[in-house]
């Protein structure tokens, strides 16, 4: 018991250092150097198998035929254009109540991840609603709703680069992503309350997925692959947005110069 | 006198001392119903068909123009940085702050709606469903777009801005809204649209002043 104890607090007191670690910038860029390529490294391979799978194993639909294989694309995408948005809510949420200052980063840097993956969905929408539906776009809740959403993240971005104060504007944005996050429900359950072109719930169905595993483990590969995808861009970007918010700082300066060090060696 | 009743009869003193505070946002918006006949062909059965649509854009429209001025004035003075110090609820000083703008837009708007349902050739049986959702509808318009106001309320050029993170909150609003005039046209029920307008409603009364007074502890420091 008393080991177990031990554990415990060891395995918390690393946990509480990680994160204090993660929260400051100049120990979040030592992190990121390991991880990025990891992320990245990840999502190549998985999205890899993902698309093998998805493009020359699955069998094709017996309504759709081969057409259908775009969903591997816009599938994914469509969650992730959800998963970011919540994500960039949640760590806004924390930068204003706990005041970190990474995790208005997490948000400024994910707005735009977000907004590429609002309008990929979009875009891969409407390439395959044109032959299965006979036409680009539909006034639908689902279509629509995402077509806000996107709204919603040039919104925070507007926001961001309207303000001077580099403070005063990640606290703006962050706002503006924790009101918006209203629109997340309606989106989700949007083709549960209104009937229409768009189908219904098919891999998060009450009983298990309706589609066969052949197709639904490309689809899972895929949907990983883009997770990964989204922590490799989102880091990059933020040590990016480090670099230049701590550029006045002392470990900016030696990193710039042991760079430079570097290249002239 | 409770922090809501005091800043909503200040308010009001103001509005009144100023009256084309309250005349401009209503003649913005009859003027921008009146550019959609022009711009259309007039046939009485299409303006019959879109006019409930045409209303709730321009009610929208008209409340976002009334918004930009909204904090500005206060922040110019100085009296909106004494609200903030002041140990009274800035939550609730805003709410009062922006029930009373409500009353000087979306209640004046939506009691003109009918005399614009007429020019639509809308029949009289539909006219108190516009009014109804307009009534249910507009407050949620100025108590969100409040928040928009106050982020941007120390910017020089904030009218964009305000537009940009405000009207996709909107859309929800306006479909509903818009939506109720559509389902009795049809001669469907109409209980669920203005359901849904009540429960936004709510929802943006009881969370938006947070956000409000958040956003100005944020851009005021």
């Amino acid at each position: 018991m008393i080991l177990f104890i031990g554990f415990f607090n060891t395995v918390w007191d690393a946990l509480g250092r990680f994160y204090h670690r993660l929260g400051s910038p100049r120990e979040f860029y030592k992190i990121s150097n390991v991880v990025t390529p990891i992320f990245g490294i990840l999502f190549l391979s998985l999205s890899l198998v993902g698309a093998y799978y998805g493009l020359f194993v699955a069998p094709a639909d017996y309504q759709q035929g081969d057409s259908f294989r775009i969903l591997y694309v816009h599938v994914p995408v469509a969650w992730m254009s959800l998963f970011v948005y919540v994500t960039m809510a949640v760590a806004a949420a924390i930068g204003l109540i706990w005041r970190i200052k990474m995790a208005f980063v997490v948000t400024i840097c994910s707005a735009p991840i977000g907004a590429a993956f609002t309008a990929l969905a979009l875009l891969t929408g409407s390439i395959w609603g044109k032959p299965i539906w006979g036409t680009w776009w539909v006034w639908d809740a689902r279509l629509t709703s995402e077509l806000i959403l996107f709204f919603l993240y040039l919104g925070i971005m507007a926001t961001y680069y309207a303000f001077e104060e580099r403070k005063t504007a990640e606290k703006a944005a962050a706002l503006v992503s924790v009101v918006g996050v209203v629109i997340v429900p309606i989106i989700h359950y949007s083709v549960e309350w209104w009937s229409s072109l768009h189908q219904g719930v098919t891999v998060f169905a009450k009983g298990g997925p309706k589609m066969p595993a052949s197709m639904l483990f490309p689809l899972a590969m895929m949907a990983l692959g883009f997770m990964f995808y989204y922590g490799y861009a989102l880091f990059l970007s933020m040590r990016h947005t480090v670099l230049k918010n701590e550029q006045s700082s002392r470990w900016v300066k030696e990193l710039a110069q042991n760079a430079e060090q570097a290249t002239h060696s | 006198m409770s922090t809501l009743s005091l800043y909503f009869l200040r308010e009001w003193k103001l509005m009144f001392r100023n009256t084309s505070s309250l005349i401009q946002p209503l003649v913005f918006f009859v003027i921008i119903a009146l550019l959609f006949p022009f711009s259309l062909p007039a046939e009485s059965a299409l303006l019959q068909k879109i006019g409930g649509g045409v209303i709730w854009v321009s009610a929208v429209l008209a409340t976002l123009l009334s918004l930009e001025s909204m904090f500005y004035t206060d922040y110019i003075d100085g009296s909106l940085e004494q609200a903030l110090i002041h140990p009274r609820s800035v939550t609730l000083a805003m709410l009062g702050k922006v029930l009373a703008q409500w009353t000087g837009t979306g209640l004046i708007l939506s009691c003109f709606s009918p005399l614009l349902c007429l020019t639509f050739n809308i029949p009289s049986s539909q006219i108190w469903v516009l009014f109804a959702s307009l009534i249910l509808g507009t407050p949620s318009l100025t108590l969100i777009g409040a928040i928009g106001a106050a982020l941007t309320v120390t910017l020089r050029r904030g009218g964009v801005l305000i537009a940009i993170i405000i009207l996709p909150l909107y859309i929800p609003i306006l479909i509903f809204g818009a939506g109720t005039l559509t389902q009795a046209a049809q001669g469907l029920p109409i209980a669920g649209q203005l359901y849904a307008l009540a429960a936004i409603l709510a929802l943006a009364l009881t969370l938006a002043p947070f956000a409000i007074a958040g956003a100005l502890r944020v851009t005021i420091e």
